[in-house]
């Protein structure tokens, strides 16, 4: 098989449409270098055929190259051997200047990108460094150069393969650091082995000592070059060192599967290049001829190439190359001492100023290139966070950029790019082209298929363009088909998600791969499918096949064409069987989610709240029938499975017209969701036994007729089903409730003698000591044993909740873990979740967003104040998942309850005003209260009633309900024009106007809107992103983004700030528009 | 000739064709009760007659009429007929099965009508031959279980179900029955569950199902080992998604639906009653076809599906959980195709629970409809059911009621679940209508754990029912199952928010009773034992009383309710005293309840003056019920009370010896009730068998 490469302008032959219907995908460094060095080509991408065919696309602002299977190439069948590179350009490309620099061209193709794809036949593995790394590359332009140099009049001809190596080199130092954990090993190996088979063993061994790598490298690079120059004119067997960066970066790019290019941009893009061509090019004419000539070329075969080229890159690029050099000098010059990473570590931060005023210039290459190559310094460097590339993932319009971004996110810790998983799938829904990088990344780092039903929500918020809404859906349904997938090494299991459709595997999976292959120290050849030579195989078979064959080729790094092909087990097996399974292992999830979501909108069909609970603990009564099973629930930190629903416990929330509902539930904690067995179901009624055995006992009087076999045989079998059950008469006898009694004196301690008496004087009939107690003994423990329960709500048919809440968590989970029949379990868990439906939650989920942000931001400037995000799950764009607040209550269920104050309700609760517990709560309060003072000023939080702010048992308030933020507001009744909810009884609880915590109240806002407005950019991101194409309340209006801003006040000095803070503290307590609202809300809700 | 039977059969459906086939078959009929082989002439006999439509009635007085020699003398062809209807009910065609089912039903009811007095073994002899009847049953029994457990016509697994029961209540005494042991060795216990578990067959046979299986447990139930029992007992219904496990939620949700519409029945009535003139009038016009019978007969038949109740409660503790369950959507699956018109109607003489509620899949969204889960349905039903125990049925259901609640109390996972503070539910409890109080308005019931509901229905009791006839034992079962709650409470230290004060002085006026009518009851009852019993329960409360009573005034009130009930208790005393030192009977009974009310008296003999010289220093005539507290408050450091021994033990239920005769009645009186009712209803169900037999001639045709 053989490839042309053919470039043209977007708008030429290939419609849109074709384009779309093809997957597309991210294709290889290596010829997103050659791009670069052709100067316009930044991107890659492959378009995948069902077949074993490979299109690949290259594409930039000016136009795309199309790489495809040149049907006429048989002819270069028997090629393969002779050189992976030249094997690969020579087949793939196809340039427009095939007349003149065709040899050229083609020399510096192939050592410059041996295309990765091509060894490996795993796109999956090229990486793609984008941009940057082009622009990089010229500048290692040193090293030896291999004897075919590119004749063209293009100036860097010689020096270019060199760079390339050195420029691997560079790399081999450079990236290492950017890359997580990854057994290094096997992570260099990503070219498939077949192809180069003599390179084979050094690279191996390099990768075990790098020290011998450059030499090595370099020899074999050259003598590579040497050969394939003599050999086969064409092909070039280069050791391919870019194939070894790319996969020392695990730098993939993917450009996922339904990107569609713009065709604007492309047409752009397109005379861009001309321009470029015809500017750069002296040989005009032949320029012009070249692009009549395309289509024509597309078609083309050289045949008569024989050795000769087959490629032809149009030789407009050489002002580009210096450019490159340069870039690359600085760049390098990191390479050895690491001087330059340390340089720019050393540098605090790339600041935002660099930042923003190297972003826009990103797209020009040509005329940035010093600042690109900051960029890059800043991109590498270690201060440069997954806050600041999802910034410049979401500012730079460079495909580049934003690949090399989406790459690099890889290497940063999946927690935290999981923060921000919102946005990047926001970024997808609303950029498809762009929005590849991060298909890739999403599944790969969400290790949950929670974004799955987040991106449900997304898309479906979409749905103005259909285009975009089928992006997302599109990229929902891979996920949910094939995410998720059980991977061989069992701790890598959550995270071995994969997009089944792109050719290249995230590189997570890689990642797992690789670190579980490397415990095969030797890596083999994949054995070939087909008859055809492995590496050649390997090369186009891999976009027909997808998991599997990708794992494969994991495994496989060098080709050893020789025996050992069978190590890959442990990354393909498993996975075809996964292929299989994949959709199934969602399932219970979904479904578990689903009813649970059912039930919601059932229950809110009901009219009273005790009508809605007790529908509620049916409707989850039989939804425990169903468990244990491999269900989880999103919200919760560790893996589990959920066990039970103590459905009892469950209670629906308060709420107007709909019904959310909280739910405790009981899990148990394991190793991995996906691979631990689910735990095996107990009765409820574990501790009971069959009570034939009783029956049988007595009435099996004559049991000795033939049925008294069958009758023991199926006693054994009942009670080895029922656990903890004592096949001893003697245990029989001692009944349920006597159990029962002596966990009960266990609990109660010694103040209990009265129990203490009553078994004793059981056990001591005979003696008829009396035993006398007084009277008012009992009197007196009575009221004691209720005095020291803590308070509870009195249960309030109208206000079911209020009761559950109100109960310590601790307290609940000793309760439940007891009535559980799997609380004896160590790995016993108990959970809670709010169930939520009817409500958009995107909206919450950015509260969360910014108040993690915020929180951090506090904590990072130790700002003591307190504030409680609570983790949201979006289920789709009206239902979702809330993580409780434990231990809280509302205030308004505080006042209607407790009847007192809020400063009364303080002291009954903690005690009177100088004691520790009192002070302390007092003290949470106030840090508490600042912290969402701030908040509710910085986002604009409305719907303050007190129903809405909660009071946890240690004196925090906890706002709650973020449904109207930023840019919307209730009912736009004009209440609520204060800055934040400050009452009088707020000030009360704080020792009043004068009281030192009211003082430091405010400090602690300026305080914290000082730290606040330092990080401005961390937070205005988050929204700013979530903004695009979104068709939220709270973005309503245009200057959504811009007040935000002002309220951070970043023109004002701190005094000014200071004074700022007292008017908003003064004017939120002044205002009546804040009691208006309470009464209102009291009038219309009954909120109190 | 067969030739032209075919043809007639064919064309039965024309009802002039049917005088002259029918007497095909009473002469085929007569054929077998001649001496000779009929098949010895016509080959195809046998075929034959099972394509004949069954003349029940002919073939009943027939075997009725055979006296003792004859009976020898055509033993071989019943058995020969036994046989082939046995072999017919493997027969593809399904007219065969049909006829072949119907007979045989036939044959075990014409039998045993005609040897009433003969032993099981004769009429074993004598359908199947004693050498060939365990091969003969085993072959009977696995074919039914295999029409049951297949995917045949529903009407057919509804004969079968009919066989089986008309099998089970041939004999007045379940136990006597001797063919009944076969059917214990060959089990189609599997079958019923099975039957339970899948939804539209639960719908169209599962009432039929659990009474059959109430009767088969009750089979030969204290003498020997019941495999019914046994299977029953380790039914381990979690019910998984495995459909076959869900029997036992079936299970629940069959005597559901019986109890529910018993209820709903009852309440019709009700309302009719209560309803204007014309209501009263048309419901007059209305008894005057339908008869007061009707009404008894739902009671009779609903003790059948008590029986099971009490059967899956007590022998399955898994049961339990069902118990709790309230299934909005248990039945959501398919629907079953819609009833044919071969619904059986009743088998049992009275409106089963009616077919669309069985198979409703969904809950309805009524608000006005509560929540509702078996064991509120039950407590309704027991309190219907309790109102009138005059009857000697209602008694039994009542007790029957009883027992099954007390049992529950036993249970700690039913305890639990009765005292879940989270599951709240309103119960509306029937209330006798009494003259000296208002019938409580049911809106106003609050909703409250489930334990309160079975604590009013226990005052509601003991309050309804002081009468002249007194029903000992129920009050003793009602005073246990409060103490049993009242230990669980103890333990756990659950503190119910429940108006104890309306159990003290229900509790108080008992006692009262007790003793303005002992002479009369002392005739028939110990009545000591209930007094100590209940003195115990006030024990309880007063030493106790720290551990679950909800608030620390409610210990004040029980105090002040002892007080102001003094004279009671002072009586009961005198009583007590007077009986144990006389020597009698009663003797060491009522020794023990002197000792037991050591406390209640030192309680009454401490306040009392306390109160009177509080009265007395405040020239107070009358004290107010806060006076009384108050006083009572400052005065218990004072009072010392004696550590009773044993108050939280109590005797566990077991059925064996105590209950064994009721039960061993109950299930006899229940035999001859089904045995009544349903040879009553085979007869009135041979148009019906005609009816389905049509279909499943058309069912036939179709298929050939």
């Amino acid at each position: 098989m053989r490839y042309k490469l053919s470039l043209r302008p977007i708008t030429n032959k290939i419609s849109y449409r074709e384009l779309r219907s093809y997957e597309i995908r991210l294709f290889t460094h290596q010829a997103q270098k050659l791009a670069a060095n052709v100067e316009t080509f930044r991107l890659v991408q492959r378009l995948d055929l069902s077949g074993p065919s490979v299109r690949c696309l290259l594409t930039n602002s000016s136009g795309f190259i199309l790489l495809q299977p040149d049907e006429r190439g048989e002819p270069n069948r028997a090629r393969p051997q002779t050189g992976p590179d030249g094997l690969l350009l020579r087949n793939w490309i196809r340039t427009r200047t095939r007349t003149r620099t065709r040899t050229r061209t083609r020399t510096r193709i192939k050592d410059l990108h041996p295309p990765r794809t091509l060894p490996g036949g795993n796109p999956h593995r090229t990486a793609a460094v984008g941009t940057l790394q082009r622009e990089k590359a010229p500048r290692y332009a040193v090293p030896p150069l291999p004897p075919l140099l590119p004749p063209l009049p293009l100036v860097l001809r010689a020096p270019l393969t060199a760079p390339y190596h050195h420029h691997h080199h560079h790399h081999h130092h450079h990236h290492p650091q950017l890359q997580l954990p990854r057994p290094p090993p096997l992570s260099e190996q990503p070219s498939s082995p077949v192809l180069e088979p003599p390179q084979q063993q050094p690279q191996r061994q390099h990768r075990q000592h790098r020290q011998h790598w450059q030499q090595q490298r370099s020899s074999s690079a050259s003598e590579g070059i040497g050969s394939s120059g003599t050999s086969s004119g064409g092909d070039p067997r280069g050791p391919s060192p870019p194939l070894d960066v790319i996969s020392e970066d695990a730098m993939e790019m993917d450009l996922g599967v339904d990107q569609v290019i713009d065709p604007e941009v492309a047409l752009k893009a397109c005379q861009e290049v001309l321009l470029k061509v015809q500017l750069q090019n002296r040989e005009v004419p032949e320029q012009q001829q070249l692009d009549n000539k395309q289509q024509q070329r597309q078609h083309y075969t050289d045949l008569t190439e024989g050795s000769g080229p087959q490629w032809h890159i149009s030789p407009d690029t050489s002002s580009i190359k210096e450019e490159d050099e340069e870039e690359e000098e600085e760049g390098s010059s990191g390479k050895d001492g690491q001087k330059q990473s340390s340089v720019s570590q050393q540098d605090p931060r790339p600041s935002a100023r660099q930042e923003s005023s190297l972003l826009p210039l990103a797209s020009s290459s040509s005329s940035s290139s010093s600042k690109q190559s900051w960029l890059l310094r800043l991109f590498e460097s270690k201060l440069f966070d997954v806050s600041m590339a999802i910034s410049y993932l979401y500012k730079s319009k460079e495909p580049g950029v934003q690949a090399y971004i989406g790459n690099r996110l890889f290497s940063f810790p999946d927690s935290d790019v999981d923060f921000y998983l919102p946005q990047l799938l926001q970024h997808v829904c609303a950029h498809g082209h762009r929005g590849g990088r991060r298909h890739q990344t999403v599944p790969g780092e969400s290790s949950r298929h929670l974004d799955t039903w987040l991106l449900g929500a997304y898309s479906s918020d979409m749905h103005i363009s259909t285009q975009r809404h089928s992006r997302g859906t599109k990229l929902r349904k891979l996920i949910l088909s094939d995410d998720l997938k059980p991977s061989a090494p069992p701790s890598e299991a959550p995270r071995a998600a994969s997009v089944s459709d792109s050719p290249v595997s995230s590189p997570l999976h890689r990642r797992c791969h690789r670190r579980h292959n490397s415990t095969n120290m030797e890596p083999t050849a994949s054995p070939a499918p087909d008859n055809s030579v492995p590496g050649e195989v390997e090369v186009f078979v891999s976009p027909s096949r997808r998991t599997h064959q990708r794992s494969k080729s994991d495994a496989t790094t060098t080709v050893s064409s020789g025996p050992g092909s069978g190590l890959r087990r442990t990354g393909s097996n498993p996975k075809v069987e996964a292929v299989h399974e994949e959709p199934e292992r969602l399932r219970p999830q979904r479904e578990f989610v689903k009813s649970l979501l059912a039930i919601g909108k059932r229950l809110a069909t009901l009219p009273t709240k005790e009508q809605k609970t007790q529908r509620l603990i049916s409707e989850l009564s039989l939804l425990n029938h169903k468990l244990p099973a491999r269900v989880w629930l999103p919200t919760a930190e560790h893996q589990h499975h959920v066990c039970r629903i103590p459905h009892t416990q469950a209670v629906v929330l308060n709420s107007k017209d709909k019904a959310p509902y909280i739910i405790y539930v009981e899990v148990l904690e394991c190793v991995s969701f996906e691979t631990s067995p689910v735990p095996v179901r107990i009765p409820e009624t574990r501790i009971r036994s069959a009570r034939s055995a009783e029956n049988l006992d007595c009435g099996g009087v004559t049991a000795a007729n033939a049925n008294s076999g069958m009758t023991s045989e199926h006693r054994a079998g009942s009670f080895s089903t029922v656990p903890n059950y004592d096949n001893d008469d003697e245990a029989w006898a001692t009944d349920d409730i006597g159990q029962l009694q002596v966990e009960a004196e266990a609990q109660t301690s010694s103040s209990d003698n009265i129990s203490q008496f009553s078994v004793d004087s059981i056990t001591s009939l005979e003696s008829k000591e009396p035993v006398f107690i007084a009277a008012g003994d009992i009197r007196r423990r009575l009221s004691e044993n209720l005095a020291h329960t803590p308070t509870s709500f009195r249960r309030d048919p109208e206000d079911p909740s209020a009761v559950a809440l109100k109960e310590p968590w601790e307290e609940k989970v000793r309760r439940i873990r007891e009535a559980s029949p799997y609380g004896h379990l160590l790995n016993w868990k108990l959970l809670s979740v709010i169930v939520k439906c009817g409500d958009d939650l995107r909206q919450e989920l950015l509260a969360y967003q910014v108040l993690r942000q915020l929180q951090s931001i506090w904590q990072q400037e130790r700002v003591p104040l307190w504030i409680k995000p609570y983790k949201i799950l979006v289920m789709s764009s009206d239902s979702g998942m809330i993580e409780p607040v434990l231990n809280a209550v509302s205030l308004h269920q505080v006042r209607k309850q407790s009847q007192l104050s809020l400063l009364d309700y303080f002291l009954q609760e903690h005690g009177s005003f100088t004691t520790e517990a009192f002070l302390t709560a007092q003290r949470n309060f106030v840090q508490s209260c600042a912290g969402y003072s701030l908040i509710c000023y910085l986002l604009q939080v409305k719907d303050r009633h007190n129903g809405n702010i909660l009071l946890d048992s240690e004196g925090h308030i906890i706002h709650i309900d973020f449904g109207f933020i930023l840019s919307s507001s209730p009912r736009n009744l004009g209440f609520e024009t204060s800055a934040f909810k400050l009452t009088s009884e707020f000030v009360d609880v704080m020792g009043g106007l004068d009281g030192d915590m009211f003082v430091y109240y405010k400090m602690l806002m300026l305080q914290g809107l000082i730290a606040a407005r330092k990080h401005m950019e961390k937070v205005l991101q988050i929204v700013e992103i979530m903004q695009q194409g979104s068709h939220l309340p709270c973005f309503h209006g245009s200057s959504t983004i811009r007040g935000l801003k002002e309220r951070f006040h970043m023109s004002l000095t701190e005094e000014q700030l200071q004074m700022l803070v007292e008017q908003l503290v003064d004017g939120s307590m002044r205002s009546i528009t804040t009691k208006l609202y309470d009464s209102f809300q009291y009038v219309t809700n009954g909120i109190m | 000739m067969s030739q032209v039977e075919k043809k007639a059969g064919l064309l039965r459906r024309t009802s002039s064709s049917k005088k002259p086939l029918k007497e095909k078959v009473v002469l085929m009929y007569d054929e077998i009760f001649a001496k000779e082989d009929p098949a010895k002439n016509n080959p195809r006999f046998w075929d034959e007659l099972f394509l004949m439509k069954v003349n029940l009635e002919y073939l009943e007085s027939k075997l009725e009429s055979v006296d003792g020699e004859e009976v020898q003398r055509i033993q071989d062809n019943i058995n020969s007929l036994f046989h082939h209807c046995v072999q017919a009910l493997g027969e593809e065609h399904q007219i065969k099965v049909v006829n072949a089912l119907q007979t045989l039903c036939a044959l075990f009811r014409g039998v045993h009508q005609k040897n009433k007095s003969a032993s099981g073994f004769d009429i074993i002899n004598m359908l199947m031959g004693f050498d060939k009847a365990e091969q003969r049953m085993k072959d009977l029994m696995e074919r039914l279980d295999s029409l049951l457990c297949g995917d045949g016509s529903e009407s057919l697994k509804s004969l079968c179900l009919k066989l089986l029961l008309c099998l089970v209540t041939v004999t007045d005494n379940i136990s006597q029955n001797t063919i009944l042991e076969y059917v214990m060795i060959n089990s189609i216990f599997e079958a019923i569950l099975q039957i339970l578990s899948d939804v539209s067959s639960r719908g169209q046979h599962g009432y039929d199902a659990v009474v059959l299986l109430a009767l088969l447990v009750n089979y030969r139930k204290y003498e020997s080992v019941n495999p019914y029992i046994v299977k029953l007992s380790i039914v381990d219904d979690e019910p998984t998604l495995d459909v076959s496990m869900l029997s036992l939620t079936g299970m629940g949700m069959v005597v559901h639906q019986a109890l529910t519409e018993y209820n709903r029945q009852y309440k019709d009535k009700e309302e009719e009653n209560q309803g204007g003139f014309f209501s009263t009038l048309t419901s007059m016009v209305g008894n005057m076809f339908i008869a007061d019978a009707d009404e008894k007969l739902s009671v009779q038949t609903n003790e059948a599906i008590l029986l099971a109740l009490y059967e899956a409660v007590h022998l399955n503790r898994n049961f339990i959980t069902v118990l709790a369950q309230s299934h909005p959507e248990i039945d959501i699956a398919a629907t079953p195709i819609t009833p044919t018109p071969t619904t059986p109607t009743t088998p049992l003489g009275t409106t089963p629970p009616s077919l669309d509620m069985m198979n409703n899949p969904e809950l309805p969204l009524d608000p006005n409809l509560q929540t509702s889960n078996l064991l509120i349905t039950f407590l309704k039903y027991s309190s219907i059911v309790m109102q009138d125990t005059k009857d000697e049925h209602r008694l039994n259901s009542a007790r029957l009621c009883l027992i099954i609640l007390t049992c529950i109390a036993e249970d700690q996972y039913a305890d639990a679940f009765l005292h879940d503070d989270n599951m709240n539910f309103r119960v509306n409890l029937h209330r006798m209508p009494m003259r000296h109080r208002k019938k409580a308005v049911d809106k106003n019931i609050p909703s409250r754990p489930l334990v309160c509901a079975v604590l009013d229905l226990m005052v509601e009791f003991i309050v309804t029912h002081m009468m002249k006839d007194f029903p000992m034992d129920l009050y003793l079962r009602c005073v246990q199952i409060i103490h049993k709650l009242l230990c669980y409470q103890k333990k756990c230290r659950i503190r119910l928010h429940y108006t104890w004060r309306e159990l003290w002085s229900a509790l108080i006026n008992l006692l009262k009773f007790l003793l303005s009518n002992e002479t009369t009851l002392l005739a028939k009852h110990n009545i000591f034992h209930l007094a100590l019993l209940v003195v115990n329960l006030f024990n309880m409360f007063i030493t106790y009383g720290d551990t679950f009573l909800p608030t620390s005034n409610s210990y004040d009130e029980l105090y002040y309710e002892i007080v102001r009930m003094h004279q009671v208790f002072d009586n009961l005393y005198c009583m007590v005293l007077r009986v144990s030192t006389n020597t009698g009977q009663w003797k060491e009974a009522a020794s023990k309840v002197t000792h037991a009310l050591v406390n209640v008296r030192a309680i009454i003999n401490h306040f009392n003056p306390k109160i009177e010289s509080y009265a007395a220093v405040n020239h107070i005539s009358q004290l107010s019920e806060e006076q009384v507290l108050e006083v009572v408050r400052s005065n218990y450091d004072t009072l010392t009370l004696k550590l009773q021994d044993g108050l939280d033990q109590f005797e566990r239920y077991s059925e064996q010896p105590k209950e064994a005769a009721f039960f061993k009645e109950l299930v006899r009186e229940r035999g001859q009730n089904i045995v009544r009712s349903i040879s009553l209803n085979v007869r009135k169900n041979v148009s019906l068998n005609t009816l389905s037999q049509d279909v499943l001639l058309k069912e036939f045709s179709t298929i050939s």
